[in-house]
């Protein structure tokens, strides 16, 4: 009973406390509302698309089961038996050209669907229910295409397209498809009917042929024995796969989970920079509370009462900003609808959820108590004996073993916290490592500038004197301001290099290096007729064949491979369906080096030899000798691994992770994939090479590397915009310690200028005070963010990392000056203090 | 004396600063009845305040004993002297000492909550109309006078019924109306109450009105 009323009476005074002081309290409330609801945000927009992922997983998929036979079709028979199941729908997707008259030919992806599609979800078109018309039957077959279509042949509906000599109308343009494809949303993308499709007859593997079947289960069936009922129809054949709607969204969710949880870490980041406010903010309060304090210690109240005063007043803090901030953050998804285009049939609804909410209430709560625990503590320092001699002196932030042990207990409690949300566990561990080592790297250049400033530098000038002095002052500002800005322009920094080089790579370096065309499927019989006819049209240009043939990865060791590698497996995209393998005549010369092994000899013509990339290697834990089974045209081959090769994809020339010894696939049928490097015309040259060679598929490089560098670009802003949030984050600190000093500067400049020092002298000072920390800051931030950003191009994204000057003079002079302009703005009072009130001691 | 309500045994108070040794009090002994009031006068730096602080239990003595009401206090925690500090012992501030955002009626229950307690408004009410406050309980000190401040910190001094009542030049930061009037208040309460007040002053005055007098010159009893 005694303890509930204790509860009461520091629940009263804490409550009166806050509304009494909240003058003194407004930054903590600021700074730490802009950083929940960031994390806020992130946690309601990802809980969600999970949720939205998790409800239309049917719809995503296409159906209850999805089945892919790859290349060829399922037979009849097994059909016959999975139709009795439920309403079965077939689709057959396929790549190919589509061309219009004077305005060339696009690499298209072609969905053929039957009537039945979709299963679940509908077609979103332009003009509406025109995909209906794609059954009806008329001279001209119709199509449906995507927006990216229409606008490079500038089609409207009506208009015609010819695929593979075929001509076809456009009857709608499609704006959403059920099962959310990426050729959909960022390529070309078009659907025709499946009736069409049988007339082309196509079995070329070059097309990239795959047909999927699609079960939507009778209301009446046990949904897991039929899929289990199903599987034993087709358990012996490799080459048939089996999703259900959990498998479908498996690799959304996954690449969702790791982009919210990077996000995630940068809001945490802005988190812990607040915190750094909220430790000076709560220090200041606890100081101008110093007189209260040994007041009611005389009065004979525990240590631990008042301790307890004070941190009930900033859990409230704390809870009220974490129901604001999260309140607030519910709207986001909503918000992000907005962004999302529709062409994604993705629609985030309001999501209420207990677990986000104490999710981010704990995050707050871990780092509110790392930065809080030395002020509270600091609360010790404080005598009732100073009543007696009227001497309060300023308290510092209260560091004992005991504390210390506790500060460390919580961040790695915070760290672990974040480890386990995520796959990319060594990442995140990294991250806070690097996080809290730069934090002590500035803490220390913050201390060693004072250290300088105190014992060296002397100059003879008003300015120079009085920004040396407020520098090496007790109270300086250099430990807030390199800290919170320090860590806020190294984030800014270490995103933007990483950004800019990732564009440098896509704009700039690899055009330069990549092919202009890419012939994706050319016939054995075609082939040296291409390059003939290409060595026409341009003598120079650099034209190169390989022979391709389609395996997929069956099992390691005669292990299934889909046992062993995990979906999140950084090689997993090697045994997703099947893959192009090819030979080399002369791999030693031709090919790429090898890293481990050696290469075959011509002898051995009845084995199978295989070459693999040295990262897959890695990544699949395979050795040298080990034995890899490849199902090559529908018969399973087992190889022994000869050798590893260092794979460089970033050329987009050929590469290939698979290589198999000549001597071996030279009975086999194949076809080439070629490309084609030209200073001339690369429109022309297509629609020539088209002209005569018209079942050829071509990519050009360039329209790829264009949409994928303004996707890069859309991604890129979202991250930078968030680290800009760090740095305000930052900015709102160092404000925040500024007011904290107003008193004590005003005080000092008035002394000043009844010293007679003018105006401008201050002002100098103010400017001169603010270069040296800056310019400590920057040495430093622009080290690690090097380190930092070189790291992740170099290991993690595989690209050659470069500094570039420019865009480091202008992050750094644009963030100085903004900063600069903050603190003039904010000491603006503290310039040219009246006198009167010093004289009358007020 | 028996039961004495404060007694001092061969105190000594020393203070290390810069490597000196500062002896505020040598070798002292006293007593204080349960209803004496004592004056303790002396030059600045004799050792006044610090034998208030002592008794007070904030601060601890280099040397001898310290008892209150027959129970030794120099071996205590910080939590059993705060212990005894809120149930025995007032004290009153030259400069008052009220908290800055607290009303004049706060500022009484913040000491009676202190003492755990609690929901007692009508009597720090009954305490602050007593000595003349009725219109002036729920304004902050620094809407008081320097003689209503005062009275509110006597008034929050004495609302737990201390047996004990240290006041530090009490009078020092007011006039000399209100220096009367504040006199009045201790002096009253402790007759009424058989409390022992122990007055620090500079005020010959006031010192003559007490019981007794203990005259302090360098760090010893010169007259008591």
């Amino acid at each position: 009973m005694s303890y509930l009323r204790e509860f009461y009476f520091i629940h009263q005074y804490a409550v009166r406390d806050i509304k009494r002081s909240f003058k003194s309290l407004w930054i903590i409330f600021i700074t730490l509302f802009i950083s929940l609801f960031l994390l806020s945000s992130i946690f309601t927009i990802k809980t969600s698309l999970n949720y939205e992922i998790e409800i239309n997983s049917k719809e995503l998929l296409g159906g209850d089961l999805e089945i892919s036979s790859g290349i060829n079709p399922l037979s009849e028979e097994i059909i016959k038996k999975i139709s009795e199941s439920g309403q079965l729908s077939q689709t057959v997707k396929f790549h190919t050209m589509v061309s219009r008259e004077d305005k060339g030919s696009i690499f298209t992806d072609i969905r053929a669907i039957d009537k039945f599609y979709p299963l679940y979800g509908s077609i979103q078109t332009n003009p509406k229910e025109s995909s209906q018309t794609l059954f009806l039957g008329s001279s001209n077959p119709g199509i449906l295409i995507n927006e990216n279509i229409q606008n490079q042949f500038e089609l409207e509906v009506g208009d015609n397209v010819t695929i593979l000599n075929k001509k076809f109308t456009v009857q709608g343009i499609i704006l959403s498809v059920p099962n959310l494809d990426g050729a959909m949303i960022f390529g070309e993308f078009a659907i025709i009917s499946k009736n069409e499709f049988e007339k082309f007859n196509l079995t070329s593997a070059g097309s990239f042929l795959d047909y999927d079947y699609r079960l939507k289960m009778n209301d009446n069936e046990n949904t897991q024995s039929q899929i289990q009922k199903i599987k034993s129809f087709i358990n012996n054949d490799k080459t048939i796969k089996i999703r259900t709607p959990k498998d479908g969204s498996q690799n959304l969710r996954r690449a969702i989970n790791n982009f919210s949880h990077f996000l995630s870490l940068v809001s945490v980041s802005a988190m812990l920079i607040a915190g750094i406010g909220i430790s000076n903010t709560f220090l200041s309060f606890i100081n101008k509370k110093s007189l209260s304090i040994a007041i009611q210690k005389s009065l004979g109240f525990f240590s631990r009462t008042i301790k307890l005063i004070y941190f009930y007043e900033i859990l409230l803090i704390l809870f009220i900003t974490s129901i604001l901030s999260y309140l607030l953050g519910l709207l986001s998804p909503i918000i992000a609808n907005i962004f999302i285009p529709a062409s994604f049939n993705i629609d985030l609804q309001f999501t209420l959820s207990f677990l986000d909410y104490f999710n981010l209430l704990f995050i707050g709560l871990l780092v509110v108590l790392i930065f809080s625990i030395p002020t509270l503590y600091s609360i010790n320092l404080i005598k009732a004996t100073s009543l007696f001699r009227n001497v309060f002196q300023q308290i510092n932030l209260f560091f004992s073993f005991s504390n210390i042990l506790l500060i460390i207990i919580l961040s790695v409690l915070l760290i672990v916290y974040f480890i386990f949300q995520t796959d990319e566990k060594i990442y995140t561990f990294f991250y806070f490592i690097s996080f809290f080592a730069s934090i002590l790297v500035f803490f220390i250049t913050s201390f060693f500038l004072i250290f300088i400033f105190r014992n060296f530098f002397n100059y003879p000038s008003n300015s120079f004197k009085i920004a040396k002095r407020n520098i090496a002052a007790k109270k300086s500002l250099a430990p807030i301001i390199t800290i919170s800005l320090g860590i806020g322009l190294t984030l800014l920094l270490t995103l933007s290099f990483v950004a800019n080089n990732l564009k440098r790579e896509i704009a700039e370096s690899i055009p330069n290096i990549a092919p202009d065309i890419f012939f994706v499927s050319v016939n054995k019989d075609d082939k040296e007729r291409l390059a003939l006819f290409i060595t026409t049209l341009d003598q120079n240009a650099i034209v190169e064949f390989q022979p391709v043939i389609s395996a997929s990865f069956v099992s390691l060791n005669s292990i299934p491979i889909d046992t062993i590698i995990q979906p999140n497996n950084n090689s997993a995209w090697v045994i997703e369906g099947d893959r192009r393998i090819s030979w080399y005549n002369n791999p030693q010369t031709t090919a790429n080096p090898i890293t481990k092994g050696e290469w075959w000899t011509k002898n051995d013509s009845d084995k199978l030899f295989i070459s693999i990339d040295s990262k897959i290697a890695s990544d699949f834990r395979i050795k040298i000798n080990d034995q890899i089974t490849l199902n090559i045209l529908g018969r399973e081959i087992v190889g022994t691994v000869k050798n590893f090769r260092k794979v460089d994809y970033r050329d987009l020339s050929i590469n290939f992770a698979i290589i198999i010894n000549d001597s071996f696939a030279d009975e086999l049928p194949y076809e080439y994939i070629g490309t084609l490097s030209s200073n001339l015309s690369i429109n022309e040259i297509q629609s020539k090479i088209l002209k005569q060679f018209p079942n050829i598929s071509i990519i050009k490089i360039g329209n790829i590397l264009s949409k994928v560098t303004i996707l890069l670009n859309k991604i890129l802003i979202a991250i930078i915009s968030i680290s800009l949030v760090v740095v305000g984050i930052g900015l709102i600190v160092i404000i925040s310690a500024i007011l904290v000093q107003t008193n004590l500067r005003t005080y000092q400049n008035l002394i000043y200028k009844i010293l007679g020092i003018n105006f401008s002298t201050l002002v100098k000072a103010v400017c001169l005070e603010f270069l040296f920390i800056y310019l400590s800051i920057l040495f430093f931030a622009i080290v690690i963010a090097a380190l930092g950003s070189y790291y992740i191009v170099e290991n993690i994204f595989r690209l050659e990392w470069i500094f570039d000057l420019d865009l480091t003079l202008t992050l750094t002079m644009v963030t100085g000056i903004i900063t600069f302009i903050l603190i003039l703005i904010t000491n603006k009072n503290t310039f040219d203090p009246p006198i009167y009130p010093l004289i009358r001691n007020e | 004396m028996k039961n004495p309500a404060i007694e001092f045994s061969n105190v000594s108070l020393n203070y290390n600063q810069s490597d000196n040794l500062v002896e505020v009090l040598k070798n002292i002994s006293f007593s204080i009845k349960a209803d004496e009031i004592v004056s303790i006068v002396g030059p600045s730096g004799s050792g006044k305040t610090s034998i208030i602080m002592l008794t007070a239990g904030l601060e601890k003595i280099s040397d001898g004993t310290i008892g209150i009401h027959n129970r030794v206090i120099n071996h205590l925690n910080e939590n059993e002297l705060a212990s005894i500090r809120r149930q025995h012992i007032g004290i009153v501030f030259q400069s008052f000492y009220l908290i800055p955002g607290l009303s004049a009626l706060e500022n009484v229950l913040l000491a009676l909550e202190a003492n755990h307690k609690y929901g007692l408004e009508d009597q720090a009410k009954n305490l602050l109309e007593e000595f003349g406050l009725s219109h002036r309980l729920h304004h902050l000190p620094g809407e008081l006078s320097g003689g209503e401040q005062q009275r509110v910190a006597i008034a929050r001094a004495l609302i737990n019924k201390p047996s004990i009542i240290l006041a530090d030049e009490p009078t020092g930061n007011i006039d000399e109306m209100n220096s009367e009037n504040v006199i009045k208040l201790l002096f009253d309460y402790s007759k009424k109450n058989k409390t022992s007040l122990v007055l620090v002053t500079h005020n010959h005055e006031i010192a003559n009105q007490c019981d007794r007098i203990i005259e302090l010159k360098g760090g010893r009893i010169v007259l008591s």
